[in-house]
């Protein structure tokens, strides 16, 4: 097994027992409102929280950029509250990759767009409490440009051939995904948040001709599925928060 | 909670930096990246018969002819065997001896067609054929008979069976 595999593995077995970790407290909460007093049992919390939109910008990708020195991306996203716990979500970027080996050179670069819905699972513990664990899906689209390319094959019996080259060209990718975290609101209005990915592409027979070593967005061009992760640094503008909540009559 | 959550937050970047600084730059290459076609010797039982047994050579040896390198396999005892195909022609000839001290080699040559195929940023390019046929000299073969056409990276799949003379 190589490093990079038993680094993967370990990074994906810490983010479950982290959502493990992370559930409990959940679970622990929504036991509460049964001992509670039947004033907060009908509590329609979601109507006095208003509404709110969040922008945020992935630092893992700006991150990465310095570490790759053959892809590089930029992701922001944004999410509108709805109601009853329901976000309106959607992604956005760039990016590229190079491959320069000694025998196979070309250049990528795509932009991304992907919309779907969050569903937070944390249960507010007042109208200000904008925490929270989510699950959702995405649909993801992408329009990838590849430069020419130049490759030789390599033959240790017959020698290498000569340089052979392939035209340019554009083509899409669509991909659906589901997405799992959570965001922290650690000062007023500023979130810092993560999530874990997994990415399904719908069509990935019409370009494995040639699948591109990276799709911003996506992730490998050569793999069916993705894993993926963002921690995000998002800011939330409020607006249209009521007064305290009505209390109804049982 | 606020505090548990602050500190998942830290971990997770501190894990998310790792994992990064553990991935190498090009992937290494897990699938066979030369089409190789492969080659079963085989010998029928009496001079009348028509059932066939593989035939161990004692020391098979092939010489790609027009290589630009020098290349010599040498095969200890066995039935069969693995060759590879001109990536830059449709047409090779390989020079086989049933036994390199014998010193009695035929001449079998490859007519086929190419075709590029890209098996993936690890592995690269690589040439997959087609055989169109096969031809060569009688001193030791008999005959020859293809049984795929189609040379992959697949190295389950047996392409040409070569009937040697009895008395080798």
């Amino acid at each position: 097994m190589s490093i990079q595999n038993t680094c993967r593995y370990i990074s994906i077995a810490t983010f479950s027992c982290l959502m493990w970790l992370l559930a409990v407290p959940v679970l622990a909460q929504s036991d509460t409102p049964a001992v509670d007093s039947l004033s907060t049992t009908n509590l329609k919390k979601h109507d006095s929280a208003g509404r709110q939109l969040c922008l945020g910008i992935d630092v893992v990708r700006i991150g990465a950029n310095s570490f790759y020195n053959d892809r590089y991306a930029y992701e922001f996203q944004v999410d509108y509250y709805a109601r009853n716990e329901f976000y309106l979500a959607a992604e956005g970027g760039w990016g590229g990759s190079k491959v320069n080996y000694d025998d196979l050179k070309y250049t990528t670069t795509n932009s991304f767009v992907q919309f779907g819905f969050n569903k937070s699972i944390l249960s507010r513990s007042s109208k200000t409490d904008w925490d929270m664990m989510m699950m959702g899906m995405r649909a993801g689209f992408a329009n990838v440009n590849r430069s020419p390319v130049t490759y030789t094959v390599v033959d240790s019996v017959w020698g290498n051939t000569g340089t052979q080259s392939i035209g340019p060209t554009s083509f899409p990718v669509f991909w659906l995904e589901v997405t799992g975290g959570m965001r922290v609101e650690i000062v007023r209005g500023l979130f810092a948040g993560w999530n874990i990915r997994g990415k399904f592409v719908m069509n990935g027979k019409s370009f494995r001709d040639l699948s591109p070593l990276f799709i911003a967005g996506y992730g490998k061009g050569d793999k069916n599925a993705n894993f993926d992760f963002n921690l995000y640094i998002s800011y939330g503008i409020r607006w249209n928060r009521k007064g305290p909540p009505a209390k109804t009559k049982s | 909670m606020t505090r548990i959550r602050y500190s998942l937050l830290a971990f997770l970047s501190i894990v998310i930096i790792v994992s990064m600084a553990c991935t190498q730059q090009r992937q290494p290459c897990l699938t066979p990246k030369t089409a190789s076609l492969i080659i079963g010797t085989v010998h029928f039982k009496t001079d009348t018969s028509t059932v066939t047994v593989d035939t161990t050579l004692p020391h098979a040896t092939f010489y790609p002819l027009s290589s630009q390198l020098n290349y010599v396999t040498v095969y200890p005892p066995q039935a069969s065997f693995t060759v590879s195909l001109s990536p830059d022609t449709n047409y090779c000839q390989w020079l086989f001896e049933t036994d390199s001290l014998k010193h009695i080699p035929d001449t079998v040559s490859f007519y086929y067609q190419r075709s590029a195929k890209f098996l993936s940023n690890a592995c690269g390019f690589t040439y997959f054929y087609n055989i169109d046929s096969v031809h060569s000299t009688h001193l030791i073969i008999d005959s020859l008979h293809i049984l795929n056409n189609s040379v992959t990276n697949n190295v389950n799949t047996k392409h040409l069976q070569i009937y040697i003379h009895r008395n080798f």
